[in-house]
């Protein structure tokens, strides 16, 4: 049942998901841009959740510069950005991460690959880079919203 | 008087986004980060409907339901579960339970109201006017 799991699949699941999340939690509109490779990442802040099963794992990162990440925590929780401070804006990003990977955890599962995911976790900075291991294929998918860009980072290795 | 609800999550920013939904109606937020906090809340307080996340560490909603519902005093509080994941065997799981409801994250503060609105009364805070 498995077999029928393929990066093209989960990256169009997570495309139609990131601008369900956008919009139902942020009433802000997400456009999914054509595949352009790896994109330029600036001084960011990046949620990532893990996610693991016997026939399926990997991770889902997501990237947000540290000014549009300010105006997504504020809009998310009905603030002004200088409302926040680092550690407000960190759990914001660390939610999002965590729904856009529950909600591929729910469309693995219903697929029939059988996952568990991780607590969410926050790198900050702009001199880091995220390497997968061996075997471990990676797809970037970037969206606009409103001139804004949100990059979501995909590793997974299926079998 | 207002009514009391109790929201259990260990992201704050999902209590946040609870306490923000909640803001125009004359509610008491009451918080907690984990299912033996939100079970001590709810002994002491006796909140009137309980917004309750399903993964959390130190004791999970779904132990903190199970607990709920064998206590005689606390059982008829009536329970919405919040969860990430919408996979068929999760909501499965999740009305096994006996939850009155459910919502899956990422929800808007509209749903969440009108589910609330089924199990409480929810009455508009008054609009305070200058003196």
């Amino acid at each position: 049942m498995t077999q029928t799991i393929q990066l093209p699949s989960i990256c169009e699941f997570m495309n139609r998901h990131l601008v369900d999340v956008f919009e139902t939690m942020l009433t802000m509109k997400a456009t999914p841009l054509t595949d352009g490779g790896a994109p330029q990442l600036e001084e960011r802040v990046t949620g990532s959740v893990a996610f693991a099963g016997d026939h399926i794992n990997g991770a889902v990162y997501l990237h947000l510069s540290t000014r549009f990440a300010g105006e997504v925590a504020a809009a998310m929780l009905g603030l002004t950005p200088a409302d926040l401070g680092e550690a407000e804006v960190n759990d914001v990003v660390g939610e999002a991460t965590n729904m856009l990977t529950g909600g591929l955890k729910s469309w693995l599962c219903d697929s029939g690959a059988e996952c568990a995911v991780s607590t969410p976790a926050i790198i900050r900075g702009s001199a880091f880079v995220i390497e997968p291991v061996p075997d471990v294929e990676r797809q970037w998918l970037v969206f606009d919203c409103n001139q804004n860009r949100i990059v979501v980072e995909i590793h997974v290795k299926i079998g | 008087m207002a009514t009391k609800i109790l929201s259990v999550d260990d992201s704050r920013t999902i209590r946040l986004i609870v306490g923000k939904a909640f803001r125009p109606y004359d509610v008491v937020l009451l918080e907690a980060a984990n299912g033996e906090e939100g079970l001590a809340t709810a002994t002491r307080e006796r909140p009137e409907l309980i917004i309750l996340d399903v993964t959390m560490p130190v004791m999970d909603g779904v132990t903190m339901l199970t607990k709920l519902k064998e206590d005689p005093d606390l059982k008829g509080i009536p329970v919405i579960m919040l969860t990430a994941e919408s996979g068929r065997e999760n909501v499965l799981q999740i009305a096994r339970l006996g939850v009155r409801d459910y919502l899956v994250k990422p929800f808007k503060e509209d749903q969440l109201i009108e589910k609330a609105g089924r199990c409480v009364t929810l009455q508009k805070r008054p609009v305070a006017t200058p003196a």
